[in-house]
């Protein structure tokens, strides 16, 4: 079976994600589906990875729960981060090693993917030399942080498009401080088709870097029974 | 990097060498690859009796983290502390000085379930 993408319209609670990765995960580990990835917004949301730090949360918890943020510790590398409308989130479900270029490593090929999104933008991606993810002239573009179980990775990237995602500033976002992040929206200004032009070059970059061409499924449209079948009740 | 021939190979970037009814276990040079510098290694407990395929350890990069898991079942018998100030030596060295666990084998016929260098490498491309 080719692989494919799930792809949310609307913002999904980062729980229900959550389980819908680790259905994902135990399917791909036991080989029921083939290396897939979900591409989705969450609500509004702050994660802290494994080695994350809790003092990188600049307000206590009363006040997260005011302006509607979850906060979750979750499985994956990396530190804290926030999620939100207006940003893409790639959930990879693949078991590596599969595919030549694996050997370039999964870390380099997710930014890779963010680099060649920002290139089709006409804005100049890069790496930074011990700081992952994407990088931009103006800031942090794209985040990365991603687990392995049975080498299957779950976890991911996400990829700041529109400029609403005021979650950032309440905390010091992957413990880097004095860095800035940035979005899409702040480069290049609006437009009405961003969020649907920009999940469509990562899923077309995703497709091209990581060597697996992609049949595409919305959840809220006609999907067949092998993805029902796993899905979480949605909100 | 070439795979060393003597030693058997997991499906999960295991590798394991085994001499006197101890196994030794660290991941792969693909494995390493993949998670770039490690910046923590989850070690287990020393005399924890584990089973083939339990989750024993974790290795962690800034941005990533994987399971390890015992290939084969036994008593954790030795751990490597020297990973804990240093585990970037698992990325310096996977197949030698960063080595993670040692087991205790109880049943040797469950060597026979790994894989040999050849088999692993067709799992596994070329970096």
């Amino acid at each position: 079976m080719d692989s494919y993408s799930v792809i949310f319209k609307k913002p999904v609670d980062y729980s229900k994600a959550l389980e819908y990765q680790h259905r994902l995960l135990q399917a791909r580990q036991n080989d029921e589906i083939p290396d897939m990835v979900v591409l989705l917004q969450h609500k509004s949301v702050i994660t802290i990875g494994n080695r994350g730090r809790k003092n990188y949360l600049l307000k206590n918890l009363d006040e997260y729960k005011e302006l509607g943020i979850d906060i979750y510790h979750v499985e994956r590398g990396g530190d804290v981060t926030y999620h939100g409308p207006g940003q893409w989130v790639l959930y990879p479900i693949m078991k590596l090693g599969k595919k030549n270029v694996d050997s370039h490593g999964y870390l380099f090929n997710l930014e890779e993917i963010a680099i060649r999104v920002l290139r089709d933008f006409k804005i100049k991606g890069f790496r930074k030399k011990n700081k992952s993810g994407a990088w931009t002239d103006d800031g942090k573009i794209a985040a990365i942080g991603f687990r392995l179980k049975k080498w299957v990775t779950f976890h991911g990237m996400s990829f700041n498009v529109l400029d609403k995602l005021n979650g950032f500033q309440t905390i010091v976002p992957c413990g880097l401080e004095g860095d800035q992040i940035t979005c899409l929206e702040k480069l290049i200004g609006f437009n009405n088709n961003m969020m649907d032009e920009v999940g469509n070059r990562i899923l077309y970059h995703f497709a091209n870097v990581c060597d697996r061409p992609l049949t595409h499924y919305f959840i809220d449209k006609n999907i067949p029974e092998f993805i029902k079948k796993l899905k979480p009740p949605l909100n | 990097m070439a795979l060393p021939q003597e030693l058997f190979y997991t499906k999960s970037h295991e590798w394991i060498s085994f001499e006197n009814g101890i196994a030794t276990i660290g991941i792969t040079d693909f494995a390493q690859h993949q998670l770039s510098d490690l910046t923590f290694v989850e070690l287990p407990d020393s005399g924890q009796t584990v089973s083939s395929g339990d989750e024993v350890a974790v290795v962690e990069s800034v941005k990533a983290a994987a399971d390890v898991y015992a290939p084969i079942s036994g008593d954790i018998v030795e751990v490597n502390n020297a990973l804990e100030d240093d585990p970037e030596i698992v990325n310096r060295d996977a197949f030698g000085e960063g080595w993670i666990f040692k087991i205790n084998v109880i049943n040797e016929s469950e060597l026979d379930e790994l894989m040999d260098a050849d088999s692993y490498q067709e799992i596994c491309p070329e970096s």
